[in-house]
């Protein structure tokens, strides 16, 4: 196709005449569209402005064109904007134009008042919002917490209540799709932790050592964690976009009115399906990490001998179950918080996205609070 | 003041004289436009031309490629075959400042007004004038007002797009597709989801952009008491032949179609097969 002629280039002409006793009179010529209007507008406000105007005439007798832009500037012309104080007129409009041109007055934008920016909260206010949002939040916790006590635990305890597609739907999307960046991560995880402990190990002559610390570290404390992360990045958002946007689409609404029980329906799946995937994925993350130990020892010169045999007596059946009690919790954590979050999505377009972000941060945060927890425990407890 | 005056005002455009193919009555012309998804193909080689000035309405049964139609015509959608010339420039094979310059000839209002939500509605009908131009702040105002005026929203500017009724998101998306100047507006389903009253709102106000600012409409609807309020011409999109099943006035159509599925459609007959049959 052969491409479009440029567009004519017509412009505005705009002439001010500065009189005798504050008479002037603005001549407008042309074409008044939005690009033209810009060069006029500066002419006029050049020739206009401090002058002493006391009565100013505006002819367009000569205009061909006027879109929205041009009769926003006759308009502005018209309310003394530009020569304040005094008395205005618009003269040779053409018919059509004239109707135009009275179509928006002085008066409708005088009704017009722009709303003042909100000045911020004094600090009691903003202290009191807080307040009342993290009760409101800790309403719903509590909401939500209680909606989950009365139905998982049927669920389990008659697996005809469980919605099995759904969950190994879930299962799959928040499982098997993850398997790549969780190799990814806890590998590079396995190598980071290895070539950090090897430096400082080296120095002591120690280095052999880096198969025991490495495996002690996956399996009681990285491994869960960095699963947890993942999940909560991947997992969490996603249940609670998904969840928030059926809210939004009045889908949670016509769960109820068909007399189901949007947490059996929707929370108990997912929920389910967490605390099955945290535990697998945990253990395949504990595996790549050491594998990635694994590597950095032979590059170091170990025999592949000598690091299993480390690794086998630096760990006890008690650290793996630590570290599936932790993975079993951050689970719950992450399925249990991105559902919440979805629940409580509002109206309007940024709230799936909240909510989104919402889940992913009270997910991380209650992870790290769930295994400072942990630590504490375990440390006391041995 | 007459209609053909009006249009001269209001679409005196030294960009929107150029003509190539098309006489100057014709500001929208389609050829041998084919649609789809994929293979799929909805509406197969079909041509008709819109004059400038009218409201054209493209109508049909749910599904049958309405708004698909409408979405390939303002290049969001690319065609399986065709071109859409728009203003004498093919929005099809158009790129560039070219393509841009041919999206600048009309406005869109989509079926949820499709509204910025973080944006009052004043922000929102501005936006384009804030992108698009070096107008200096006092008259971008001006001109936000008055087409919110204009679309009966004068009181609305300081407003959230989620405070508006679906009736007034409408207007407001009417003002923001109208804030350019464009010759062309393009309106998908705009009585959707609307009460008769607030429906009746809208067909008032696209008759009188039409009469009095000479702009040409292209309208995507099913709604009959709209289509006979406000069109003076429409085109009925069939899925089962894949094409134009009928074109002329709505009046014309109720009254004289042939085809028994026109005649049916215009004349909100039911096919006797949905009704109910007790057992």
């Amino acid at each position: 196709m052969a491409s479009l002629p440029p567009a004519p280039q017509t412009e505005c002409e705009a002439s001010v005449q500065l009189g005798p006793d504050g008479l002037a009179r603005v001549v407008l010529k042309g074409r008044l569209s939005s690009r033209t209007v810009v060069d006029c507008w500066r002419d006029l406000e050049q020739s206009l402005r401090g002058a002493s105007v006391k009565t100013l005439e505006v002819d367009v007798s000569g205009v061909d064109f006027c879109g929205g832009a041009g009769f926003a500037l006759l308009r502005y012309l018209n309310m003394g904007r530009m020569t304040l104080g005094a008395k205005v007129s618009v003269v040779g409009l053409a018919a059509g134009f004239q109707t135009l041109f009275e179509g928006f007055t002085a008066q409708d934008y005088d009704k017009f008042h722009p709303q003042p920016q909100k000045s911020s909260h004094p600090l009691v206010e903003e202290a009191g919002h807080a307040t009342s949002q993290m009760l409101d939040d800790l309403r719903g916790q509590v909401d939500f917490l209680g909606g989950l006590a009365a139905n998982f635990p049927p669920s389990l305890v008659n697996p005809k209540r469980m919605r099995w597609p759904e969950v190994r739907h879930v299962f799959e999307l928040a499982g098997a799709n993850a398997v790549p960046i969780v190799s990814l991560v806890s590998l590079l995880l396995g190598f980071i932790i290895a070539f950090e402990s090897a430096q400082r190990l080296a120095d002591f002559g120690a280095q052999i050592y880096v198969a025991n610390t490495i495996t002690v570290v996956m399996v009681r404390e990285m491994g869960p964690l960095m699963t947890a992360i993942l999940l909560a990045g991947r997992s969490a958002s996603a249940f609670a976009a998904e969840i928030g946007t059926m809210k939004v689409n009045e889908e949670l609404n016509a769960l109820e009115t068909l007399g189901l029980n949007p947490i059996r329906f929707l929370v108990v799946p997912r929920l389910m399906a967490g605390v099955m995937v945290a535990p697998l994925l945990t253990c395949y993350s504990i595996l790549m990490g050491v594998v990635g130990g694994a590597l950095v020892m032979l590059g170091l010169g170990f025999s592949l001998r000598l690091i299993l045999h480390q690794m086998a007596i630096s760990v006890h059946l008690s650290d793996l179950w630590v570290g599936m009690e932790k993975a079993v919790v951050f689970g719950i954590i992450v399925s249990g918080v991105g559902c919440w979050r979805g629940l409580q999505t509002e109206q309007g377009p940024s709230a799936v996205g909240l909510s989104t972000t919402r889940a992913v941060v009270t997910s991380l945060l209650l992870i790290i609070v769930a295994d400072a927890c942990f630590s504490t425990i375990s440390y006391f407890l041995k | 003041m007459n209609k053909s005056d009006e249009i001269v005002v209001a679409v005196k455009d030294p960009t929107c004289s150029q003509t190539m193919n098309e006489s100057d009555d014709i500001v929208i012309s389609v050829k041998d436009l084919s649609i789809g998804y994929g293979e799929r193909v909805i509406l197969e080689k079909i041509n008709f031309q819109v004059k400038r000035g009218e409201v054209f309405v493209i109508l049909g049964e749910s599904g049958c490629g309405k708004s698909t139609l409408m979405k390939t015509m303002i290049g969001l959608y690319p065609p399986q075959s065709g071109e859409v010339w728009i203003e004498g420039g093919n929005l099809v094979a158009a790129e560039g400042d070219d393509r841009l310059r041919l999206l600048r000839k009309f406005g869109v209002m989509y079926q949820s007004g499709a509204l910025f939500g973080s944006m009052n509605v004043l922000e929102n009908v501005r936006l384009p004038l804030d992108e698009f131009t070096e107008l200096p702040e006092p008259l971008k105002e001006l001109v936000c007002l008055a087409k919110l005026k204009l679309v009966g929203l004068g009181n609305a500017a300081n407003k959230m797009p989620s405070e508006l009724s679906g009736g007034m998101q409408k207007r407001a998306a009417i003002a923001r597709a109208m804030v350019m100047d464009p010759g062309i507006l393009f309106l998908d389903e705009p009585s959707a989801g609307l009460d008769p009253i607030t429906s009746a709102g809208i067909d008032l106000l696209v008759s009188g952009l039409s009469h009095h600012f000479g702009i040409t409409f292209v309208i995507v609807s099913h709604e009959l008491a709209s289509i006979y309020a406000v069109a003076d011409r429409v085109i009925m999109v069939d899925c089962q032949t894949r094409g134009i099943v009928a074109q002329g006035k709505p009046a014309d159509l109720r009254d004289g179609a042939t085809d028994p599925w026109v005649h049916r459609f215009f004349n909100r007959e039911a096919d006797a097969s949905h009704s109910v049959q007790p057992t």
